[in-house]
């Protein structure tokens, strides 16, 4: 019996210094791994989305390879609703290389706007929750995460149809002009058109026009549209519709009474 | 007189032996340890309570691997090991918290999944638990068969 026993020792001995080698050697190996993220940039897609990427560089330099390595960035509003979600997957990053990849989360406008159409006026606050994982030796699962938040600029901050002027073009029409102002909070720049629909108190298109425009990031924009409205037709009250046609986005009507 | 004499001898060496065989299994173990710690500084940097964690396992070991050399030759040499060995399992577990350790390290919440690392831990452990009883029971096997011739 003795025999047996000394082997079930020295088995046991045999893997328990493999198992412990091992897991200090994947452990001191970390150290060596290196992670450079460079500056995140924004742009629009083709498909007219915005685009946040963000280069990394993860150098391996540790005694093993790295596996499964994925980053996913996952933006949410303030009541959870997930916004966005975009993942980059790199299945294997070998010992003694370097790999450089970009990681990119698009956000559809749109979208967001079906979610909460307020984002287009006011500015509000979005979390996002970054999720870096990757299985050490290929075989250690290790996650990493954070919360983030970061301001949302509103694009058409304050919008507002001032007072309307009245001038009288002839006999039969009047030319009413109405003032356009807004602030373009946004991380992007805004250009488009809107298009304004005049109705009067008994709910009849008046006259329509549009006008494009052209607001940088943070800043503001003052724009007018002409309308030529017969003169028996207006009424002291009515309301506006005004649609937003832009690449980004396209919303409307929002209602604004005048009178 | 003489062979009382010489019994004492006999033990007060054997003692001795046991002793010194003791301190070197401890000293050799507390080297080994000390190799490693060097090797795992950069994460007692990040993790805490990991180093103590680390200092009271090596303790506790050295202290079973001290006594049961000194119980060597009798049963309790067996029990030891046999202690030893689910003192690892229960260890690893515990201080593991199952396999899954949750860090939170300036606003970053670090996971490792160390599940296949405490179950080949705890065959091995269960092994060397096994090992402790099949040497206890031959052992008394061994007695039982002298004592008969």
């Amino acid at each position: 019996m003795r025999i047996p026993i000394r082997i079930i020792g020295i088995a046991t001995a045999f893997f328990w210094i493999i198992l412990i080698v091992f897991s200090v050697s994947a452990a001191y190996s970390v150290k060596d791994l290196q992670f450079d993220f460079g500056e995140p940039q924004i742009g629009i897609t083709s498909d007219n989305k915005i685009l946040f990427s963000l280069p990394i560089t993860i150098i391996n330099k540790g005694y093993y390879n790295i596996g499964f390595f994925n980053i996913t960035t996952e933006v949410s509003d303030k009541e959870g609703f997930t916004i966005t979600r975009g993942t980059t997957f790199i299945p294997i990053i070998k010992k003694g290389e370097g790999i450089t990849t970009t990681h990119n989360a698009t956000i559809d406008v749109n979208d967001l706007l079906q979610s909460n159409q307020n984002y287009l006026f006011n500015g509000t606050e979005l979390k996002i929750l970054e999720v870096v994982s990757m299985r050490i030796a290929e075989v250690i699962p290790v996650q990493a995460s954070t919360n983030l938040s970061i301001a949302w600029g509103a694009p058409l901050y304050n919008f507002t149809l001032g007072e309307i002027e009245y001038t009288v073009s002839n006999q039969t029409h009047l030319r009413a002009i109405i003032p356009i102002s807004f602030e373009n909070h946004a991380f992007f720049d805004l250009t488009g058109s809107i298009q304004i629909c005049m109705y009067n108190s008994t709910d009849m298109l008046v006259d329509e026009g549009q006008t494009t425009i052209e607001a940088r990031q943070n800043s503001p924009y003052r724009g007018y549209i002409e309308l030529y409205v017969l003169t028996a037709e207006m009424t002291e009250t009515g309301y506006f519709e005004v649609y937003f046609l832009t690449p980004l986005f396209s919303y409307g009507p929002l209602v604004i009474p005048y009178g | 007189m003489v062979d009382a004499n010489k019994d004492f001898k006999k033990r007060l060496q054997k003692i001795t032996f046991k002793a010194l065989k003791a301190t070197l299994k401890g000293v050799f173990f507390y080297a080994i340890y000390f190799v490693l710690s060097m090797f795992l500084a950069p994460i007692s940097e990040i993790v805490p309570g990991f180093q103590q964690m680390v200092e009271t396992f090596v303790m506790v070991y050295i202290f079973l691997i001290i006594v049961g050399e000194l119980t060597s030759g009798t049963i309790f040499q067996h029990f030891l090991n046999a202690a030893k060995a689910l003192f690892v399992i229960l260890y690893l577990i515990l201080s593991l918290k199952g396999g899954i350790m949750g860090i939170t390290f300036q606003n970053i919440n670090l996971i490792v999944d160390l599940r296949l690392f405490l179950i080949i831990a705890m065959l091995l452990s269960l092994l060397g638990f096994a090992k402790s009883m099949l040497q206890a029971i031959n052992f008394l096997n061994e007695k039982t068969e002298y004592s008969h011739i």
